[in-house]
């Protein structure tokens, strides 16, 4: 027998829940996918009825919690999947970053997790597509992952055709070379314009290593901690900023259940935190 | 082309070595050696001194959550006595610190919620929404059978109305029952059985 | 839709119940109601725009309230002077000091009926219309 229908209050109180414990928001529109996914997994579980699934869920029995956001951030990552953050990159941030800077400063952004590569790659195509300062500065865009073997695909620079769904002809004929029956290679000086490690961004030393940044899209990683690894995964964050640099989560995510270090600042196209610029010391 | 492939940036430099630099140094000189200190139990126990004397916000955010990573009976300690801070910063960076240890801090939690003093016991509630659901209910509903400030009845009541375990029912009512003029824990409670009565 | 003709009450609570029940006294008096969770969030949602009162809570993780009112009351900006009800369960007289160092207007300790909260409010905002 199939289980009753989520109620609104079981859905709210769920929600609610999820926020506490990830800071990862299901607004209005999300509610649908949030009940369909419900559903899934109360019956992946077994777990019967939503009672029983809401008292898996919160103590995070084999990883539920994991299990039950997977659905909401990305399984397959695409070119151009957050254009409103590459906007404000170009619009906003960039512009604020090179206010008062020699050009002989490279900015630095990081994409952290990178997974397979779509985040750092993007970043390079858009910056050279959209932003006319950009042969002014030197720009260094580093990709990273704690999965070495996303990091080595990364590196590879070969997609099908899903992860370049959202990209122009254009911009495929400019980027990409086609390789056998639905592969395209990333062209070789793109594939040379972002460097790449493995990192765990809890770990202190690991992600010193890698220096200072201006911007640091960070997406879809601190909700799948837990309080003591994302508070340390934050000041590590704080830390690879330079002051006034910005980082940049997923749009479900919010600062705001994570760590008061950073400052929020609201774009035409994007929220993002920022390391406030140096304290003037008394 | 603009862009530019480095073998990395220069890295960020390491923290200054020696936990003395915890009580002394600048601001981010002791922030960085909150962030390094050993988590062995001299390394807890100088968090715990630090704590103490630090008046930098952020410094001090550093060392709660250092010693939430400990996670030991000892950081539990070193974390507990702030809980009754007359400051709110002191007393959330405590309470916080103490949810990000959920396993360490178990074991105090029954004698937190017997606390003798009621602010005590009212954030001690907000600990408890970490415990798997039916260890919170049990001690939640023992505290509401016992407990004499709506304030900490109205903080145990919201947790248990996240947890909607029917076996709350009959302490809710009891509690409704002994504090018929008290608007917001009547309504508060009529929420918690609601949510219980229309469990699936 | 929102009824741009009523007077906008931010709820700062991270306690469900709580925000639940202002929620329930606002309305009933004519106020449009926002929540926010705690003070951080009360922040990034002002980046909406302002609001024409506060009530905010004083124990929230990560920014309390107090951190918050300090923070918002240094702002060089319109939202800087909202009116701001502090509500705490705390009740030394310490503690409305700290309230009113912060720059809430006025402070009252928890529990607060609806009646009490649905009058402070219309006072401070100068009705909910």
């Amino acid at each position: 027998m199939p289980p009753a229908p989520v109620t609104e209050e079981e859905l709210q109180r769920l929600c609610e829940f999820l926020y506490r414990k990830t800071g990862m928001i299901f607004g209005e529109s999300k509610r649908y996918y949030v009940q369909r996914r419900i559903d899934e997994r109360i019956a992946a579980t077994r777990a019967g009825d939503f009672a029983g699934y809401f008292s898996l869920l919160r103590s995070d029995i084999d990883g539920e919690i994991e299990q039950f956001i997977n659905a909401f951030t990305v399984n397959e990552t695409y070119f151009y999947r957050e254009d409103h953050q590459l906007e404000c990159l170009t619009r906003d941030l960039l512009a604020e970053r090179v206010r008062d800077r020699p050009r002989s400063a490279p900015l630095r952004i990081w994409s952290a997790p990178c997974s397979t590569g779509e985040e750092p790659y993007s970043i390079a195509m858009w910056l050279l597509d959209n932003w006319p300062l950009v042969d002014a500065y030197d720009i260094e865009i580093v990709g990273s992952d704690i999965d070495s073997r996303v990091v080595e695909a990364a590196r590879e620079g070969l997609y099908g055709k899903r992860a370049l769904m959202r990209l122009s002809p254009e911009v495929v004929a400019r980027y990409f070379i086609p390789e056998g029956e639905d592969h395209w290679r990333l062209i070789d000086d793109l594939r040379q314009s972002v460097g790449f490690t493995a990192v765990n961004l809890v770990d202190g030393p690991q992600t010193r290593a890698h220096g200072r940044f201006d911007v640091i899209f960070c997406r879809n990683m601190l909700i799948y901690f837990d309080d003591a690894s994302r508070r340390v995964a934050a000041e590590n964050l704080y830390e690879a900023l330079l002051p006034g640099g910005f980082i940049c989560l997923g749009h479900t995510e919010s600062m705001s259940r994570i760590s008061p270090l950073f400052t929020v600042r609201r774009y035409a196209d994007a929220i993002v935190y920022q390391r406030p610029l140096e304290r003037v010391r008394g | 082309m603009p862009l530019v492939r480095k073998g990395g940036g220069e890295a960020v430099p390491p923290p200054l070595a020696g936990p003395s630099a915890l009580t002394r140094g600048s601001a981010d000189e002791r922030w960085s050696a909150a962030r390094s200190a050993p988590l062995t139990p001299e390394g807890v126990e100088m968090l715990a001194t630090a704590l103490g004397l630090e008046t930098d916000e952020r410094v001090r955010e550093a060392i709660f959550t250092r010693l939430a990573r400990a996670a030991t009976p000892g950081s539990v300690e070193a974390v507990l006595p702030h809980l009754r801070s007359d400051d709110a910063r002191i007393r959330t960076g405590a309470l916080d610190a103490l949810k990000a240890m959920p396993t360490a801090v178990a074991p105090r939690l029954a004698e937190l919620l017997a606390d003798s003093d009621p602010d005590v016991r009212l954030l001690s509630c907000e600990i408890a929404r970490e415990l798997p659901g039916p260890d919170a209910t049990r001690l939640l509903c023992d505290l509401l059978d016992r407990e004499t400030a709506a304030n900490v009845c109205g903080a145990a009541v919201e947790m248990l109305t996240e947890i909607a375990d029917p076996s709350a029912a009959p302490a809710l009512e009891r509690c409704a029952a002994r504090f018929p003029s008290e608007p917001f824990l009547t309504f508060a409670i009529r929420v918690a059985l609601d949510n219980i009565r229309s469990a699936s | 839709m929102a009824d741009t003709a009523k007077k906008r009450v931010l709820v700062v609570d991270d306690a469900n119940l709580v925000r639940l029940y202002y929620r329930d006294a606002l309305e009933r008096a004519g106020f449009e109601v926002i929540e926010a969770f705690n003070g951080l969030e009360a922040l990034e949602t002002l980046l909406d725009g302002p609001v024409d009162l506060l009530i905010v809570d004083v124990n929230m993780p990560q920014m309390d309230g107090l951190t918050f009112l300090t923070t918002l009351r240094s702002r060089d900006e319109a939202i800087a002077a909202i009116p701001a009800l502090i509500t705490t369960t705390e009740a030394g007289p310490q503690d409305e000091a700290a309230a009113r160092t912060a720059g809430a207007n006025f402070y009252l300790t928890k529990p607060v009926s609806q009646d009490a909260l649905a009058e402070y409010a219309l006072l401070m905002a100068g009705g909910a219309a």
